[in-house]
Formats: structure tokens, sequence, C-alpha cells
């Protein structure tokens, strides 16, 4: 039988206060936010610099003039370079934790993000190749979504994967914070939201939009986790 | 023995400092002993006492090392320590409830 201690709810109330502490000086969700938000930005003179191949092309199923036809192709650069810049990124976020582990002196568990990050990077490839043989020009029914073509890309860019592995990320941190960011951020980038600025085609920049608005959420949100979780002056050790 | 929550409390995972090392321990995959110190704010040799305890009831592991010239001590729960921090706070839990329910 233990006695020690005065008030189970002292005790309680200190051992809870004391792993939001470490849990707070553990977090640096700022850092990968900012790598996201590089390596989305740094894709813009990568699209621009590549150029479409692969052109694939099938007309509509509906009755229609009848050169309705619906074409895809990829971008040569950007083809290469999602999957490398996404393991690339998780590579240098694993770095950046185990130096700050080292400097702080508490560890945290980096292991499943890393996983996740790596299948995810495979995942994007894999989808990449396959959208860019496939043309889908109908409805598609998955898992009771009702999606066309187009959301179907969607799901299979690597916006989708850079905010899959943020998810991971806000289960690991336990943060409500980074939970809701990820979700805004799942909103404007797979949904396609470009907040009303278009570039029309035939420029070669109207995939800039899309781009930047993308990068934009990722680096304020950075900017943001930056300033919350700053260090701040410890606290005295914990009572009860 | 009754079956009162107090009765399930153990000795060694109760006591404050060491209760304070095993919830640090359990936010983090392993914890350096310079940061535990400054955290619980005590003597090298108070936490190396409070650790040996800890280690001989199978609830940490201590691994010590090297990073350059640096020796550095890091501590790591173990499963057993996981379920002891898990069943303490349950006990603590119930003894509050307990003294809520007599306080009302």
């Amino acid at each position: 039988m233990a006695t020690d201690g005065p008030d189970p709810r002292a005790r309680l109330a200190a051992s809870r206060g004391l792993a939001r502490r470490v849990r707070r000086e553990r977090r640096a969700t700022w850092f990968p936010l900012l790598v996201f938000a590089v390596v989305t930005f740094l894709a813009i003179p990568v699209t621009r610099n590549g150029h479409a191949v692969g052109l694939n092309c099938r007309a509509l199923p509906v009755a229609g003039p009848p050169l309705a036809r619906v074409c895809v192709a990829h971008n040569s650069a950007a083809f290469v370079y999602w999957p490398v810049a996404l393991i690339v990124a998780y590579l240098v976020i694993a770095a950046f934790h185990l130096h700050r582990s080292r400097a702080r002196g508490v560890a945290g568990r980096i292991g499943p993000y890393l996983v996740v990050g790596v299948l995810l990077a495979v995942a994007v490839t894999a989808g990449s190749v396959w959208a860019s043989r496939t043309v889908l020009t109908g409805r598609y029914d998955i898992v009771g979504w009702h999606l066309l073509g187009r959301d179907v890309y969607q799901l299979v860019a690597p916006a989708c994967a850079i905010g899959l592995a943020l998810l991971v990320l806000a289960a690991i941190e336990r943060s409500v914070a980074l939970l809701l960011v990820t979700l805004a951020y799942l909103v404007v980038a797979v949904g396609g939201v470009d907040l009303g600025w278009r570039i029309a085609a035939p420029s070669p920049w109207t995939f800039v939009p899309h781009l930047v608005v993308a990068g934009g959420i990722l680096l304020l949100a950075s900017a943001g986790f930056a300033v919350a979780q700053r260090p701040r002056p410890r606290p005295g050790p914990p009572g009860g | 023995m009754t079956g009162h929550p107090v009765n399930g409390l153990d000795d060694v995972v109760h006591q404050r400092v060491r209760l304070g090392i095993l919830t640090i321990a359990h936010e983090g995959r392993r914890v350096e002993f310079g940061y535990l110190r400054t955290t619980l704010d005590l003597t090298a040799g108070n936490l190396s006492q409070h650790l040996s305890t800890l280690e001989n009831a199978g609830l940490v592991t201590i691994d010590k090392g090297y990073e350059g010239r640096r020796g550095r001590t890091w501590i790591s729960l173990t499963r057993a320590g996981r379920a002891a921090l898990r069943a303490e706070i349950r006990q603590l839990k119930q003894l509050i409830e307990q003294l809520e329910r007599g306080s009302g």
C-alpha cells in the first residue's frame, strides 16, 4: 500500500501537467510544414521547365459533338520531381527530429511517421504512373463517394500524400491544431481550391495558383506553429 | 487486502518523483538523464537512486553511451513500466471518484 502524497487529485494533475509540458517541448510542428511548403513551391519552376509527354486521349462516353474527348498527359519533370522530393523531405524531417532529440534530451517516436512517409511516396509514384496511362471520363464510386475523373486524379496527387503524412504527424504528436490545419490543407490542395485566382490556358503557368495556395497554407501554418511553439522559460518542478 | 483503490497503488510507482520519471518517459521514445534532472529539479544523486529503483523493478531500461566525447544516459520505459503507469493512473482516478462520492 502506498500513502505518499497528500491528495490523489494533486498527484494526477501534476502527472498530467508534466505530460503536457514534455509534449509541448518535444513538438516542432513548424519544421515538417516548412519542408513541405518548400517542396510545393519548388515544384513551380520544376513543372514550368518540364513538358507534357505521354498524351493519352479518349472520346467522351456521352452524346455530343464528334470531337469531344478528354486527354491526359503528364509533366516530364514533375513526374520525377514529386516522388524524389517527398522521400528527400521525409529524410530531412527525420534527420531534424534526431538532431533535436539529441539536443533537447527527449526523443519522440519518428518511426511510424517515416514508414508512412515512404509508403506514401511509393503510392504517389504508383499513382502517377497509373494516372498518366489512364483516361478517366465517367463517374466513379469509391467507398461511397461519387467522383468525377478529375477528382480521382486529385486523390493520387502528391498533395494528398503530404496531407496524409501530416495527419499521421498530428496523430503522433496528439496535436488538434495540426489536425485542423491538415484538414484545411486537404480541402484546398486535394479539392483543387484556388481562392478565385486563375491563370487561363494557353498560358504555361496555369498550374501556379493551385501550388501557390497549397504552399502558402503550409508556410503560414509553419509560421504560426513556430510562434506558438517558441521556447519559453521553463516552469518550476511539478508539485503534488 | 481490501478492494479500496489505495491498496492497488504500487509504492514503487506512486512515489512523486518516480511517477514523474515514468510520466516523462512515457511521452518520449527515450529521455536523457539531464532532461529528467532539470525537468524534475533533482540532484544527480537523487535521480540516480530513483532510476535504480525503477530499473530494479523492471519498469525502465537505462542505456549509457557516448555522443562524441560526451557521456549520455538514456532512459526508456519498458512494457511493464507502461502497464504500471497505466495502472497507477487508473487507481488514482478510482481514488478520486471514491473521495468525491464520500464528500458528495
